[in-house]
């Protein structure tokens, strides 16, 4: 009886003594090292940070991004999930393997390409000048628009294939009744379908809300010094002003955010799983 | 059975008998950039393992990431030589990590500039290379040539411009020569704040290669750069002009320093002083590595004319006090994320 128990454990204390050395370790020394000050355990660090109106504004426009872009992919996702229903099943596969071919595109290379695009003569300037809905090229790299742009790419397809996956289990037939019983087609989005793939929204959610937190290459090639973000404060903080303190704060205030963000999600969809 | 015990005997001393061989031989370990590291191993590295019959071991990586790594070895260091630009060295000798060059040591010494004898003024380092940071701008788009850093204020530029981020090695020196510019002491930088915070700018670059393709783009018409991107600016075949500024370019070096507590003092001095003889540092010119700060170097013109070199440019140069520097980054730091990024 007593093996029976223990074999579950066996089995899994490899990767529980391979995520002990190399995630929980690394994490609590950086928790301490964030609360050291000249070797004594204190929150000047924090102090430090939060009284600094710079470090504030990196903040809100880091929750500002991640919010605005989750948003967005929710919006956009939603419909070319649902409509994906329809498609027929031979080019279900195909249509999931464009979905998916952008995600294995190096960020880098997704970046320079919108650095093309959306330069002074980049092609969505030349357009823009060329049908004369604008007369001088219009700023939009280098600004917060930029780098919403780029993370929206970045990330929509991690919100739609959850999206097209909580679709699957959706019972064929729950639209029709509820139409057929009088709803509108707004009624049946909100009290049919957004309920029932509540979990796979919330799942793709937390991915690019956390995404976006988390994310350095994008903001930091198509924002710049102007946009700068906390990934990009940290490594400033850690790569370049060697200030260690100030970027053991960051990443700490980093993992809180992206922490709190996926347990008050989760906390929505009721179940808590 | 018997081959069988012999070999295994064999496998057993072979590491043995190679760790020996290793350990007659002295070990030199020298932290650099890591840049071109094939033409450094070419010129420095292999002439210098031949002359002296000892291993040298390059450990590179960027400044930031070599000055903490040396503050966390302070105990028990295992760097003998150290090669950072001349900021961070500033910053390890007040940590106290560096030891005291011996001038007596460097042969080569005498045909330094004066510049790269002691650039950090306290003894601790030599400058093997120079460059210059002025300012690029295209002859096609800016018809009257850029002769001032207050150029960058005219109004064609507005939003052509780019700047290097603070916290470049580029950025000090820019602050430091427009607030010479606007009439601005070096007690006080507010002159340089107030601006560049008026200065219309497209964005601010962290690489150089950033802005080899914001040129390459035709997003902007003039920067303030370091002399070392001057190649690929040029190629990205734009018509390209680099100023000729009449308040003054900057100059800036990297330095070679040994570490404290090294155990290998002397052979770290003679690694210095290779690094600084004519024949290593015209080497290092002529793959467009480094500037020479040996002022015996002679280039062809085509070379010369891609680095910062000969006595009248280097004569033209202005360089900052690394203690000024230091004493006022961080503020400048905060005062440009405020004032001048908006």
């Amino acid at each position: 009886m007593a093996g029976r128990l223990l074999t579950p454990w066996l089995l899994v204390t490899p990767a529980l003594a391979f995520l002990g050395v190399v995630f929980l370790y690394p994490v609590v020394t950086l928790l301490f090292s964030s609360l050291r000050v000249d070797g004594a355990l204190s929150f000047g660090n924090y102090a430090a940070f939060f009284s600094d109106g710079f470090n504030l504004q990196v903040l809100g426009r880091t929750l500002r991004v991640a919010l605005v872009v989750t948003l967005i992919s929710a919006l956009v996702c939603y419909p070319a999930a649902y409509g994906m229903q329809s498609v027929p099943p031979r080019y279900r596969g195909l249509v999931t393997a464009l979905i998916i071919v952008p995600l294995m595109t190096s960020p880098v290379a997704r970046t320079y390409a919108w650095l093309v695009l959306l330069g002074q003569t980049g092609i969505v300037n030349s357009t823009l000048v060329g049908s004369g809905l604008v007369q001088e090229p219009v700023r939009i790299l280098y600004t917060e628009w930029a780098v919403y742009i780029g993370l929206a790419q970045l990330f929509i397809p991690l919100m739609l294939l959850t999206l097209i996956s909580a679709m699957e289990n959706l019972p064929r037939d729950v639209v029709p009744a509820a139409r057929s019983l009088g709803a509108t087609s707004l009624q049946s989005f909100t009290r049919v379908i957004l309920p029932l793939t509540r979990e796979g929204l919330v799942v793709g959610g937390t991915l690019v809300f956390t995404g976006c937190i988390t994310a350095y290459v994008t903001p930091a090639l198509l924002g710049g010094a102007r946009v700068q973000l906390l990934a990009t404060l940290l490594y400033q903080k850690a790569g370049v002003t060697v200030d260690y303190a100030a970027a053991s704060v960051i990443s700490v205030i980093m993992l809180a955010l992206t922490l709190t963000v996926a347990g008050a999600l989760r906390g929505r969809t009721g179940r808590g799983r | 059975m018997k081959i069988h015990r012999s070999a295994r005997l064999l496998f057993t001393l072979l590491p043995l008998t190679l760790a020996a061989a290793h350990a007659q031989k002295a070990t030199l370990v020298v932290s650099g950039f890591g840049i071109a590291q094939d033409k450094i191993d070419k010129n420095i590295t292999r002439p210098f393992e031949a002359k002296c019959g000892c291993n040298v071991v390059f450990e590179v990586g960027n400044n930031a990431d070599r000055l903490a790594k040396l503050g966390a070895r302070r105990a028990n260091p295992n760097v003998d030589v150290v090669l950072l630009a001349d900021y961070f060295a500033k910053q390890a000798s007040a940590q106290g990590l560096l030891e005291q060059l011996d001038p007596a040591l460097l042969t080569n010494y005498s045909k330094l500039y004066d510049f790269a004898r002691d650039p950090l003024k306290d003894g601790t380092s030599v400058a093997f290379t120079v460059y210059s940071v002025g300012i690029v701008y295209r002859t096609d788009k800016i018809t009257k040539p850029i002769t001032s850093w207050k150029d960058l204020w005219r109004p064609e530029l507005a939003g052509k411009v780019a700047l290097p981020n603070i916290t470049t090695t580029q950025g000090p020196p820019t602050v430091w020569l427009v607030n010479r510019a606007y009439g601005g002491k070096d007690s006080n930088a507010s002159p340089a704040f107030i601006q560049l915070g008026k200065l219309k700018v497209l964005t601010y670059y962290n690489q150089s290669s950033q802005l080899t393709s914001l040129f390459a783009q035709d997003e902007i018409w003039a920067a303030p750069v370091g002399r070392f991107a001057w190649g690929g600016l040029l190629n990205t075949k734009k018509p390209l002009a680099w100023a000729r500024l009449s308040d003054g370019q900057a100059g800036l070096v990297n330095v070679a320093s040994i570490v404290k507590g090294s155990k290998n003092a002397a052979l770290a001095h003679q690694f210095i002083d290779f690094m600084l003889s004519t024949p290593v540092q015209t080497a290092q010119a002529l793959d467009l590595v480094d500037s020479p700060a040996n002022k015996q170097v002679k280039l062809p013109a085509a070379v010369a004319a891609q680095l910062t070199v000969g006595v009248s440019q280097v004569a033209g140069l202005r360089f900052m006090d690394t203690a000024y520097v230091l004493a006022n980054r961080d503020n400048w730091i905060q005062r440009w994320n405020r004032e001048v990024v908006r």
